[in-house]
């Protein structure tokens, strides 16, 4: 473990879990997102340390963070920005809205309408905003951090699949483990904490990272173990649709990026299965119940049917 | 409600095409038609320049198919009506299938008229046929289960054959074991069709229509010594009444006005089995005289074998039968009476030179028999094409034509006999037939058919003379084919008949061998019924049905034990590359021992829990797995060399550590 970059990510996890007791795995997987530049959506119950995790995943990583409450009547100016008359210079001006800066937290993004959502979109994809026939560059890097309710809960808009495939994770928190709650209890507030979180990485040091992790070597077995996975969610008969092209290069660059967490300079199959779930879970369905996301379970049964050896 | 797949229409028209053509031969014109023009409007339907019928179409369809049902086959209600009806709704069906179930009626119906071609034929070229047509008709089931969306043609025909080849042994299993039940109802077969055997009338010209046929009349194998040529004479019919004409078979009632007859003093007798071909007439064959009737026939007259009904199927029976006797010594006043019945005038010149010769012969029978004899080797010859006798046929026949065939002799003689006061009567049957030395039977055909003469001595009974073998021994001692074989009148009617029976060498030899296949054919399939039970009680002894429940049981039991196998083997294919070779028997031998690998997990992560198993593999499983991550993931091909070895060595160290165990646990 000579990488300084590495020690350096290192040191931003453990950061990270002085403030989310517990959650090594999950603040890994929304680490790995991060570096490969990927939106994440993190999908829980209020109160299970989602936004602590966005406010923090911010200030390790050393980016500038906006925060944007989404609300039933909110609208897309409201996110985006809007241009207003200045009489003084007799000229329309464009005021920024919170989408521009480096990491965008969208707290409950479901409960908003879905014009709201889709505003999002363009900002996500192509790292701009068009205003009034103006286009505006983003600045570099930007992400988007997203929580939402399960879709069960009262007042949601479900994401369009669409809006879904634009992040590149979706990750769930789960409930504290009964020790680690427990020292949560006596413990006190973790979120005074977060004030106190290092800052761990550049801007330029992010980039570093990125592009190290693109050049992980992927041998052909391993290349052949995914096409396997994709190719079984498209035949099988328990999945309505499979998982598209995008959605295979998305495995690809997370399980490249797992990779280099390990330490690793070429991927392994348990690096396409760490990121499994949380890369396709929100991209498939199941045939018999259109409706519902089991992701968890079909990427069980994915995981049981497909063998890793070929 | 699915739709099938365009491949699965196709199928359906093949398995379609496969069960009507055996009936092509019968259906009336209109019916086939009909079969080639609905495929050809399901083809149009398919390739899309046609739209599926409108439901009025069908219904005008179906109105004009029953009306041509109804005016073809309105005299018959019989099996061909009923296959017909069934080959038109084939036929109809086949325009709209369009859902899978559609298509599974239609299927099953086709494996219905599959079946009904054996009410035809029942051949072993037939035999093999329906199993195709099986083939066919569960490659079109397998179709049809096909995604709608593939159009695969190959791949249920594939299925299709390892299906049925896999159900073969069932089926021969059920065929051997499964208890033959008579039919529920019979079904009345075409009458027409039939062949009849012999006539009940023996007017010149008669048995000369027989001669010319080579079907099969029916098949002897003798159990054990066989009589020569000259021994085998079928008995079928007793011709005593003669009207001055022609003689005839007397009516149902007057046998039993004569009574039964007695056999006296049996010397030899052997036993046999008959094989009668089907000929909707009574009357059956015995060689001589038949100890006993056996269970559905009775005795007639001349103790001559009939059946109660007339044979419209192939017929499979059992008998002794007498070669010296003495049969019925004393005869009554009635039956003298009735076997010297003659008309009151006619014939007058034969009567007159048969009286002149029973002075000559002293008022001895058996002298008046040889003088007559004489008279017919002398001067007669035997043909088939004889010239017509007219209104005094037996004047004509002995004065001016003297040319004919069994039936002119035997029945002149019997005239004669009876003029001067011997009891005699003509019996019909057959002579000789064909000895197939492959399988130990005889085959008689129609042509064997022939007519002699039994005269009544005092205490001798009935004595058999066969006027024939005065003029034409060769008749008797040889078979008729080659007696014949130079008369154009011989088996004139049957095209290929020179082929088929002529010739020499190597062809007859194969014809013999055909025939034997076939003879085996009949006797252990179509008439297996009679052989079962002999067969089961020769396989387990006593019959029992316990018995036969586990014999049943006991296939399906295996057959299911090797599905089951299979299915959990799980049969993967052999690796090409050696590395995953070794690395699987190494993992299948890992399983054996307990530690199964599941699908998801890394060669690396098993090795980890195949080390807290058998700790010590520890070294030789750590090096394995970093070597196969090497190789496997991190792109040093280099290393596969390394690889094998370290999976090699992990497959010998298990080797020595299940050895281990095993002492262990002997201690």
């Amino acid at each position: 473990m000579s990488d300084p970059l590495l020690n350096a990510v290192e040191d931003a996890l453990n950061a990270l879990e002085r403030v989310l007791l517990g959650k090594r795995q999950q603040l890994r997987l929304a680490l790995t997102c991060m570096l490969s530049q990927g939106h994440l959506l993190i999908e829980d119950l209020p109160g299970m340390g989602k936004t602590t995790l966005a406010h923090g995943l911010a200030r390790v990583l050393g980016l500038e963070d906006h925060r944007v409450q989404f609300t039933s009547d909110m609208l897309p100016a409201d996110i985006i920005g809007v241009s207003v008359f200045e009489p003084a210079s007799g000229e329309f001006r464009f005021h920024a809205g919170p989408v521009f800066c480096q990491l965008l937290l969208a707290d409950e993004i479901n409960r908003t309408t879905p014009k709201t959502q889709s505003a999002l979109l363009e900002a996500m994809e192509e790292g701009q905003v068009t205003v009034d026939g103006h286009t505006y560059r983003l600045p570099k890097p930007f992400f988007v951090i997203a929580t939402q309710n399960p879709a069960t809960q009262y007042g949601t808009f479900p994401l369009p699949e669409s809006q879904l495939d634009r992040f590149l994770m979706r990750i769930s928190l789960g409930y504290p483990a009964p020790e680690v709650e427990r020292k949560l209890l006596l413990g006190g507030d973790t979120r005074s904490e977060l004030s106190t979180l290092p800052r761990c990485l550049t801007p330029n040091e992010l980039v570093e990272v990125q592009q190290r992790c693109a050049t992980i070597h992927a041998s052909s077995s391993v290349i052949d173990y995914l096409q396997r996975l994709v190719q079984f969610t498209r035949d099988s008969e328990l999945f309505s649709y499979g998982v598209s092209p995008r959605g295979a290069l998305a495995l690809l660059r997370c399980a490249r990026t797992w990779a280099w967490l390990e330490g690793r300079a070429h991927l392994v199959p348990e690096d396409i299965q760490q990121v499994l779930e949380p890369v396709i879970g929100h991209r498939i369905r199941t045939a018999e119940d259109i409706g519902s996301h089991a992701g968890t379970r079909l990427v069980n049964e994915l995981l049981a049917q497909v063998d890793v050896l070929g | 409600m699915r739709q099938i797949s365009r491949a699965a229409v196709i199928w359906q028209l093949i398995a379609f095409a496969g069960v009507v053509i055996p009936h092509l031969a019968w259906l009336p014109f209109w019916l086939i038609g009909l079969c080639l023009a609905t495929p050809a409007v399901r083809l149009m339907i398919h390739t899309g320049r046609w739209p599926l019928p409108h439901w009025s179409v069908k219904l005008l369809l179906i109105l004009v198919v029953a009306a041509g049902l109804l005016l073809s086959f309105s005299r018959e209600t019989g099996m061909d009506a009923t296959v017909a009806l069934l080959v038109a709704g084939l036929a109809l069906k086949m325009v709209e299938i369009y859902h899978r179930r559609d298509a599974l009626v239609l299927l099953y119906v086709a494996l219905f008229v599959c079946a009904t071609a054996f009410l035809y034929h029942q051949s072993i070229a037939m035999a093999l046929y329906a199993l195709l047509n099986v083939v066919l008709v569960v490659a079109a089931l397998n179709s049809i289960y096909q995604d709608p969306l593939r159009t695969d043609l190959i791949r249920p025909l594939k299925r299709s054959l390892r299906l049925v080849s896999l159900s073969l042994p069932l089926m021969l299993v059920l065929f051997i074991l499964f208890p033959r039940i008579g039919p529920l109802w019979s079904v009345s077969m075409n009458q027409q069709r039939a062949l009849s055997g012999l006539s009940d009338t023996l007017a010149p010209g008669d048995i000369s229509q027989l001669t010319k046929s080579a079907e099969l009349a029916f098949r002897v194998r003798f159990d054990g010594e066989v009589p020569g040529p000259a021994q085998r004479y079928w008995r079928s019919l007793i011709y005593s009444e003669f009207d001055g004409r022609s003689w005839r078979v007397p009516g149902d009632y007057e046998h039993r006005y004569l009574g039964a007859e007695t056999l006296a003093q049996i010397r030899r007798s052997l036993s046999y089995e008959v094989v009668y071909e089907p000929s909707n007439r009574n009357w059956l064959v015995a060689l001589d005289q038949p100890l006993s009737a056996p269970q559905g026939m009775r005795f007639g007259p001349g103790q001559t074998l009939y059946s109660v009904r007339s044979v419209d199927r192939r017929l499979h029976y059992r008998l002794r039968s007498a070669l010296e006797y003495r049969l019925q010594p004393i005869l009554s006043e009635r039956e003298r009476s009735a076997y010297l019945q003659l008309p009151n005038e006619g014939n007058q010149r034969s009567r007159e030179v048969a009286e002149q010769w029973w002075q000559e012969a002293d008022q001895n029978p058996e002298r008046f028999v040889a003088i007559v004899l004489r008279q017919f080797s002398r001067s007669f010859t035997y043909t088939l094409t004889p010239p017509p006798l007219g209104q005094e046929p037996i004047d004509r026949f002995l004065f001016d034509t003297q040319q004919g065939f069994c039936g002119h002799y035997a029945g002149a003689l019997a005239f004669l006999l009876r003029s001067i006061g011997v009891p005699a009567r003509v019996v019909g049957g057959y002579q000789g037939g064909e000895w197939n030395p492959y399988e130990r039977y005889i085959t008689v055909r129609q042509y064997e058919a022939h007519a002699w003469v039994e005269y009544w001595i005092e205490n001798r009974g009935w004595v058999r003379i066969d006027p024939t073998a005065a003029v034409s021994p060769e008749r008797i001692v040889e078979t008729a084919d080659r007696v014949f074989a130079g008369d154009p009148a011989f088996l004139a009617d049957t095209p290929l008949a020179r082929w088929r029976f002529g010739g020499s060498g190597w062809l007859v030899d194969l014809r013999r061998q055909i025939e034997a296949l076939n003879f085996n054919w009949h006797r252990w399939v179509l008439n297996y019924q009679g052989q079962q039970m002999e067969l089961l009680a020769g396989l387990m002894g006593q019959v029992s049905m316990l018995k036969m429940v586990f014999a049943l049981l006991l296939p399906f039991a295996s057959v299911m034990l090797v599905m089951a196998w299979m299915q959990l083997k799980g049969r993967r294919a052999k690796p090409k590359d050696p590395i995953d070779r070794a690395l699987q028997r190494l993992i299948s031998r890992l399983e054996r021992l307990g530690i199964p690998r599941r699908t998801d997990e890394t060669l690396q992560r098993y090795a980890i829990r195949v080390v807290t198993e058998y700790p010590e593999l520890s070294a030789g499983m750590e090096s394995l797995a970093r070597q196969d991550e090497a190789v496997r993931y991190a792109g040093k091909s280099t290393q596969r060399r390394d690889l094998l070895a370290a999976i090699n060595d992990c497959y010998r160290a298990l080797r020595t550590v299940r050895r281990v165990d095993a002492e262990d646990r002997g201690k």
